[in-house]
């Protein structure tokens, strides 16, 4: 099974350093559970009319060292619920790109991306050529993903993937 | 060229006779670790009968469950937890270590930290068996690969190779090394590595300074911290080994991604200031916030040498009226040992509040701070809401500073204080 390719426009840009991605939500809301009210949070201190704004499909650019701090899950839980469909950024914290690559949510490594990208410009994601081709015809390549990661997103999740496993196929 | 403590501990569980940095393989642990916690080992379970289909696990030996978080449970919701937890390890054969102290510690007490075993947890934290010549790795909720295959999925980590030079001053305690280092190099400059820390003041580091470094490899974004071996932690290790292996450590020929060499003869005590475990900054220039509350313990700090410094501060002082002081020591065996050597009196007396061992206090689930509040701390991490409030602030510092800080009532230096205890 190939991945699909995925084409969205860029709904927001994180430049940050070391972005904390319980910002997204605001800390305060990070224990809440039900995706509605989750989802009503997300991004209300950065652009209010997010929500309204973003289409499924449409695509996170983060910066250096994403993720980084204790992340949780409910932030992402969030822009998924919303439509967002991948997240690039010019590198990831290990730990929250381990949680998410096993809830299936496609990322990549794509050091450039902050300085090309600009909101709601389209992307695609070559999963094949291994790059993220911008509207303006900027092309970067992003770090290549380890087989197991393609594999966890080919088959959405980590459950997917283990049942893969366990189907005696490799890969 | 060599190989890295990494990649020879890797090569012998993917059962290959050798890997290198970047191959991708599937790898057996020696032990699969875990506390109980809601979202993780409920699910484990669940979805290992539900979704898999399997009643139990290979080598319920290689298994090992700890109830150290929500100890003393405060809800029967807790408390229901915890007995699926004891019903499972029961049912499977795997040991549940209930009480016995943060299960990262006891992890090494009970010999799972045996030099040259590959241990996987879903807890960064685990890394701190690193200090023994363990290879352990949190895996977050992929800790569910471990418990339906015999095997995990990794692509072999790169090494960066810290040499640490000089002599610790008086009042620098091996936290206040850690958080050095993630000023030096940065918190992402061991992205997906391994922290390989050596040179003369590991050497010279007892094993719990070690373990302090090892268990906050997260913070320079590392996938674990490991220490080649020595005669140190192989004495300590030996005789509590679970499985025989032979130590290993990296050849002098070693290929590593990096190798960044810092002297730390001119470091002084620290303090990491909110919201991020990245911000290092001078304990000096801090001296005098006020504060509300004291933790002295965790799984990264609340050792001997931890106690043993908060002691030399507390004793014959006082904690400041309205500062509350909480000290936990790690494991039950150490708050025996700090009660065999006179502290926990030392502490009583001081108007701290003791504690058995428990996690609860590091994120906030008991002692927790409301909006205002300021904490000086030894836990593991200051983010928003980690002990209570989100509107409340954690300021990370040694144990020295935190006993010396609750006498003040404010962000103290705990030299002067020390340097009169040992008058």
């Amino acid at each position: 099974m190939a991945l699909e390719n995925i084409s969205g426009r860029i709904a927001w840009i994180f430049p940050d350093e070391d972005f904390d991605v319980d910002q997204i939500v605001g800390v305060k809301n990070i224990k809440i559970t039900d995706i509605e009210e989750l989802a009503a949070q997300a991004m209300k201190d950065y652009d209010p009319t997010f929500a309204q704004q973003v289409r499924p499909g449409d695509v996170l650019v983060g910066g250096v060292n994403f993720g980084y701090g204790h992340p949780h899950y409910p932030p992402l839980r969030a822009m998924r619920h919303l439509g967002i469909r991948a997240l690039i950024a010019e590198s990831f914290s290990p730990g929250f790109w381990r949680g998410e690559m096993s809830m299936g949510f496609p990322m990549v490594a794509c050091p450039g991306i902050l300085k090309v990208a600009k909101r709601w410009e389209p992307l695609t994601i070559n999963w094949a050529r291994q790059q993220v081709v911008l509207a303006s015809g900027t092309t970067l390549p992003f770090l290549p993903l380890a087989s197991a990661d393609l594999s966890m997103l080919e088959h959405g999740g980590l459950t997917g993937y283990l049942k893969h496993r366990a189907s005696g196929t490799t890969a | 060229m060599g190989f890295t403590i990494t990649e020879k501990i890797l090569a012998r569980v993917a059962q290959r006779p050798a890997v290198r940095a970047g191959d991708e393989v599937l790898a057996r642990p020696d032990f699969v670790i875990a506390y109980d916690f809601p979202g993780y080992t409920d699910v484990i379970f669940k979805q290992m009968k539900d979704d898999f289909g399997i009643d139990r696990v290979t080598d319920p030996k290689r298994f090992a469950l700890f109830i150290d978080h929500m100890v003393p449970v405060a809800t029967p919701k807790e408390e229901e937890l915890h007995i699926q937890t004891r019903q499972w390890g029961a049912q499977q054969g795997v040991p549940v270590y209930e009480r016995k102290g943060i299960g990262h510690q006891v992890s090494a007490e009970l010999g799972y930290a045996t030099p040259g075993a590959f241990a996987v947890h879903f807890d960064g934290h685990i890394s701190q068996l690193g200090a023994f010549g363990t290879l352990a790795i949190g895996l977050r909720r992929n800790l569910l690969e471990a418990f339906v295959n015999d095997t995990v999925s990794l692509r072999v980590p790169a090494t960066v190779r810290v040499n640490l030079h000089g002599e610790l001053r008086h009042g620098v305690m091996a936290r206040d090394v850690f958080h050095h280092i993630v000023r030096v190099m940065g918190p992402a400059s061991c992205a997906f590595k391994v922290l390989e820390l050596g040179g003369p003041v590991i050497d010279a580091m007892s094993i719990e300074g070690r373990q302090t470094l090892c268990g906050q490899a997260m913070f320079v974004g590392a996938t674990t911290a490991i220490v080649n071996p020595d005669q140190k932690a192989i004495a300590y290790a030996r005789d509590r080994a679970r499985i025989q292996l032979d130590p290993v450590s990296s050849d002098a020929d070693a290929v590593y991604e990096r190798v960044v060499d810092i002297d730390i003869s001119a470091l002084e005590p620290i303090v990491v200031i909110p919201p991020s475990p990245a911000r290092t900054r001078d304990l000096t220039d801090f001296i005098g916030l006020p504060i509300h509350a004291g933790y002295l313990g965790s799984c990264a700090s609340g050792r001997m040498e931890d106690l043993r410094a908060a002691a030399q501060v507390l004793r014959g002082r006082q904690v400041a009226p309205g500062v509350s002081l909480h000290i936990v020591p790690t494991s039950q065996a150490i708050m025996s040992q700090a009660a065999a050597e006179g502290l926990i009196q030392v502490f009583s007396d001081s108007g701290a509040f003791v504690s058995s061992p428990s996690c609860d206090y590091c994120f906030g689930r008991i002692g927790t701070m409301t909006a205002g509040q300021r904490a000086v701390s030894t836990g593991t991490l200051n983010v928003p809401g980690r002990m209570g409030s989100t509107d409340s602030e954690i300021y990370i510092c040694n144990a020295a500073v935190v006993a010396a800080s609750a006498v003040a009532g404010s962000i103290a230096d705990p030299r002067p204080l020390l340097a009169a205890s040992a008058a």
